[in-house]
């Protein structure tokens, strides 16, 4: 499953560039970063035999998505929050405990149980691999995406619309 | 050096998830904070994936593929409630969105 | 060809006719009230017919696979797998609940016609037949469930309708009270003690029998008296035999209830203040009728209660089994509302009294083990009562026509007879009162001779169906030795005179003489749609006791052909009778009565030593027949004869009866005097003290009034004073003022920061994961 050396690069540059995500003052670095984050998860999509996976993830997510952020983040002008940052150290305090007990579990649970077992060999993953499970396994699941889909489209055309007649009014 | 195996992986993805989920607790920018949801989102599609890998089977990708669909969807509708929430309050900062306070 | 799957739309049929007219018969009606009626009355009648339909092709059904029972399922009902608990909807197929559907559907059929003709101009003329279509569908229920539950359904489902019609029209008023609303509210609470008997013995078989389905309950009934086992109540616990007399005796209390048994019988003369069809179908063919099938479809019980007597002396109290106290309680009633309906006057409360007395022959039948004949005696009882109401009806609606009409015409038309009238007041004109009839045989002529044809077979004369249905219950009284049965043969006997007597007496009043009031001078005929059920119904009564006609042989006395029957009563008689048409019935019920089978050569009852089940005798018994007829035409003749000579009238009516010629020769004999003296004061003193001491100030009065009434007033006083002011009460605000305190501390949490509950939601999953970890490694 993939040279350690490449993984450890990898792996640096996706945990260095989700820290950055969450410190940075600024929006606009946090969505760099984020983007960044994402190619190196789609880098590690390539590395895990998922091909088609790794493209949506550059588009949808790197491109697509990460464009609608940088688009709202520029719209509103919201790159920083103005006023005081009001710090609640207790609720700091608890939610970094929190977060430490929590990959302390995983990894007393990952030394616990290690796997003895190789990871299956390779497997076809093309798109027309992958277009044949999703129809012949998840028929019901797909209709349901699409309407949801269907849905979300009209809630966000709704905002849209609800916010003018309030405007006007 | 030793192989890489899945433990690895989840690792990765444990450590990505932490961080988001500090990000949604810790930051107060709400754009920041869906940023994070999204991180954690990712972090599970890695594991998806691997287990796919390490299994053999292509199940762990179909999901993946459901998830990013999702992911779209909910950053959509995510999006046009803050372009919403700004335009009424003139503020992303959650600390301002607190009229369930008891 | 097999049917039993058409089961269901027995059902549907009816629950189709009710909603029809429930959702949609008033604004039919409203907007024109003639097409209304026709479309509402008919789709009722429709409703009604094809439920008849279906009863015949289950009938053929039956006809063409060997009486082959049939459980047709129709849905899961109550499923609870914890406690193995399944009592499902299903529908009981065989030859007694056909027996029943038909009787249910065909009487009923030709009551919904009749109805339309007599409720016509009604302003709630759907509403009428909503009712009456809900009626059927949930008789059909109570005869067609395979199991007590559902059976308990439909029981109660008809005393709600019965409740409805009773107080039809609810808004009329005498001497200020509700009287209709009322007596429809004292049938209602006088069946729920019956009812109570009834939930409890369905409980009690349950606990016993592990299911409520009529087979497991009957096989595991035989298998645990057989082994002799002990039921455990928790604390005690009680041999079988014992339970299932607590079950018969608590069924007996149901169908004193339902079918006006005493103690419980108070309702039903009251219950005449519905429309007269509602009397026809519901009290008096049909759902009355619903304690007898009760009783003979639990005939195993009722006769493994007779076991249990006789081999071990288990009964009520110890001294008494529960078929005995049934067929005693039957007969006691049979006599006594018999005796009670000398002295009325309301056309109707004869004849509600009469099925009360009727009833009692049939409980009194199904105590002595003679199934058939309650069954028989209850179809020929439902054609012959039902003609006798619906006749009537037809007497009152011609009545009230007829008063219609001197009321409009005031002296102009009849000028000599309408100064007799004048003199009583208009409003005080009650059509149902007999004394204010007469002579309406020219009048009304289809209405008499049904009603004759009626009376004559009520009476049991021969050949009327009544004389047969009621002459084989006598003949399985008489044969069966046992001083209950010979009580109750004695008891039944008299009553039966009384039954002719008390018709005779009716027949008088109201069809011959003269006219005693203007109403009755100007009575016309009913309309074709009432006319044609009663011919219908009259031909019914005259053929219907060919439906289980005894084998009649010639040969030897009448007294040692009673006892050659009772010896050969199952023998070589029974094998060599089975070929011929005669008792028809009693081998078309024979397949759903497990009884026959269970006492038979090496059935499971046949075993037992002391225990014998009372076979009817197959043959006519000579004595009995001739007793009965006998004591029948006496019984009319002197009512001719007193009511001739003494009418009943009220005081201010001069008596136009004493210028005809009635039965002159009685008058020339000095024992009419005698007889005039003492006898007829004695006996009206005895029906009168009856009537209006034990029955009306006694059981109405003070036993319902004061003793039940107070009782419950008492005790809602104490729920609503008490329980619920202070239990109920406390108990909710002492819930709210908690809650009020807790919300208090709790609120503060709430800081409406969203981080807050993220780090809530963070928190619990990461405990939840901790949780798991800990107990997964």
């Amino acid at each position: 499953m993939g040279n350690p050396i490449v993984f450890g690069l990898l792996a640096v540059i996706a945990i260095g560039s989700a820290v950055g995500m969450l410190t940075s003052r600024n929006a606009v670095y946090s969505a760099l970063f984020l983007v960044l984050n994402f190619a190196t998860i789609g880098v590690f999509y390539i590395v895990l035999n998922a091909p088609f996976i790794a493209m949506v993830q550059i588009t949808v997510y790197a491109g697509a998505i990460m464009v609608l952020f940088l688009f709202v983040i520029m719209l509103l002008g919201a790159e920083q929050l103005r006023g005081v940052n009001s710090e609640h150290w207790f609720h700091l305090g608890l939610s970094i405990l929190l977060a430490g007990l929590l990959i302390v579990a995983f990894f007393i649970v990952l030394v616990m149980e290690g796997s003895t077992t190789s990871a299956a060999p390779m497997i076809d993953t093309s798109p027309t691999a992958l277009g044949l499970r999703l129809f012949e396994g998840y028929n019901l699941p797909f209709l349901v995406t699409g309407v949801l889909l269907l849905s979300a489209t009209i809630g966000v055309v709704i905002f849209g619309f609800s916010r003018k007649r309030g405007e006007n009014v | 050096m030793s192989e890489v195996t899945i433990e690895w992986y989840i690792a990765l993805s444990v450590v990505l998830f932490t961080i988001g989920s500090l990000g949604v607790l810790l930051r107060r920018n709400a754009i920041i904070i869906f940023m994070s949801v999204e991180m954690m989102l990712n972090s599970a599609n890695l594991a998806f994936v691997s287990f796919a890998r390490y299994l053999g089977n292509l199940d762990g990708q179909v999901l993946v593929f459901f998830v990013i669909t999702v992911a779209a969807a909910e950053v959509a509708v995510g999006l046009a409630l803050i372009v919403a929430i700004f335009r009424t309050k003139k503020s992303i900062s959650i600390d301002d969105l607190n009229l369930l306070k008891g | 060809m097999t049917a039993y799957g058409l089961a269901p739309l027995l059902l549907i049929f009816p629950a189709i006719g009710f909603f029809f007219n429930a959702l949609f018969g008033r604004r039919f009606v409203e907007a024109d009230s003639k097409i209304g009626e026709r479309w509402s009355g008919w789709i009722a009648t429709l409703a009604a017919l094809s439920a008849f339909g279906v009863a015949l092709a289950l009938f053929a059904t039956l006809q063409a696979n060997h009486f082959e029972a049939m459980v047709v399922p129709v849905a899961d009902w109550i499923v609870i797998p914890a406690a193995d608990f399944a009592v499902a909807w299903a529908m009981r197929v065989d030859t007694l609940s056909v027996t029943m559907m038909l009787v249910v559907t065909g009487v009923g059929s030709l009551i919904h016609i009749y109805a339309m003709g007599y409720m016509h101009g009604d302003k709630d003329f759907s509403r009428f037949f909503a009712y009456f279509n809900m009626f059927i569908f949930f008789m059909l229920i109570l005869v067609s469930g395979s199991n007590y539950l559902v059976l308990f359904v439909g029981w109660e489902g008809v005393g709600l309708c019965s409740f409805l019609l009773i107080s039809y029209w609810f808004t009329v008023e005498k001497d200020g009270k509700m009287v209709n609303a009322d007596a429809g509210r004292k049938a209602f609470i006088v069946n729920r003690v019956g009812d109570f008997g009834m939930v409890l013995a369905i409980i009690l078989i349950f606990w016993t029998f592990g299911s409520l389905g009529f087979e497991r309950v009957f096989e595991s009934a035989i298998e645990m008296t057989v082994h002799q086992e002990t039921v455990h109540f928790g604390f005690f616990s009680a041999p079988i035999g014992a339970v299932i007399t607590a079950i018969v005796a608590l069924f007996l209390l149901g169908a004193t209830g339902k079918s006006a048994q005493i103690p419980l019988y108070v309702w039903l003369p009251d219950a005449m203040a519905g429309p007269t069809p509602v009397s026809a179908l519901i009290h008096a063919a049909t759902m009355v009728t619903s304690g007898i099938y009760l009783l003979v479809r639990s005939n195993v019980l009722v006769e493994l209660a007779r076991v249990s007597f006789v081999e071990q002396g288990i009964g009520i109290f110890g001294v008494i089994s529960a078929p005995d106290l049934i067929a005693l309680v039957g007969a006691s009633t049979a006599l006594l509302a018999g005796l009670i309906a000398f002295t009325q006057f309301d056309i109707k409360k004869v004849l509600a009294y009469s099925t009360v007395s009727q009833l009692g022959f049939m409980i009194a039948a199904v105590g002595m083990g003679a199934y058939v004949a309650a069954m028989f005696h209850l179809i020929t009882h439902a054609f012959f009562k039902a003609l006798l109401f619906l006749g009537s009806g037809s007497v009152i609606h011609g009545m009230e026509h007829g008063h219609h009409h001197i009321h409009h015409a005031h002296s102009d038309d009849h000028p000599s007879d309408a100064e007799e009238f004048h003199d009583q007041e208009p409003d005080h004109f009650d059509p149902q009162d007999m004394r204010t009839m007469g002579g309406l045989r020219h009048k009304m002529k289809w209405t008499f001779w049904t009603y004759l044809i009626g009376a004559l077979a009520l009476a049991g004369i021969f050949p009327f169906a009544g004389f047969w249905s009621k002459d084989e219950l006598l003949a399985h009284a008489n044969v069966n030795h046992s001083n209950v049965f010979s009580a109750v043969y004695w008891m039944l006997t008299i009553a039966a005179f009384c039954t002719a007597f008390y018709m005779g007496r009716q027949l008088m009043m109201v069809f011959f003489g003269k006219p005693r009031h203007g109403a009755a001078e100007h009575a016309h005929e009913s309309p074709r749609l009432m006319t044609v059920p009663l011919v219908i119904l009259a031909v019914l009564t005259i053929i219907g006791g060919s439906m289980n006609l005894p084998n009649i042989s010639f040969g030897g006395g009448a007294a040692a052909d009673s006892h050659a029957v009772v010896e050969e009563g199952h023998g070589e008689e029974m094998v060599a009778s089975s070929k011929g048409l005669t008792l028809a019935l009693e081998h078309w019920l024979e397949e759903s009565l497990l009884i026959f089978e269970l006492s038979e050569e090496g059935g499971e009852l046949a075993a037992y030593e002391n225990y014998e089940y009372p076979h009817t005798p197959t043959t006519l018994v000579w004595v009995v027949a001739i007793i009965s007829t006998l004591l029948a035409l006496s019984g009319l003749l002197l009512a001719m004869f007193v009511v001739y000579r003494k009418r009943p009238l009220s005081a201010t009516d001069p008596d136009p009866l004493q210028k005809l010629k009635p039965l002159w020769w009685f008058r020339i004999l000095p024992l009419e005097t005698l007889y005039m003296k003492t006898v007829v004061p004695a006996f009206k003193w005895l029906s009168d003290w009856l009537a209006f001491t034990v029955d009306w100030n006694f059981w109405h009065d003070f036993v319902h009034n004061n003793i039940i009434r107070d009782m419950f007033v008492s005790f809602s006083t104490f729920l609503a004073d008490v329980f619920d002011k202070y239990g109920v009460d406390g108990t909710v605000n002492g819930i709210g003022s908690v809650t009020k305190g807790l919300a208090g501390v709790l609120r503060k949490t709430q800081t409406g920061y969203t981080r807050s509950y993220a780090l809530g939601i963070f928190l619990g999953a990461v405990l939840l994961l901790a949780y798991f970890l800990w107990f997964a490694f």
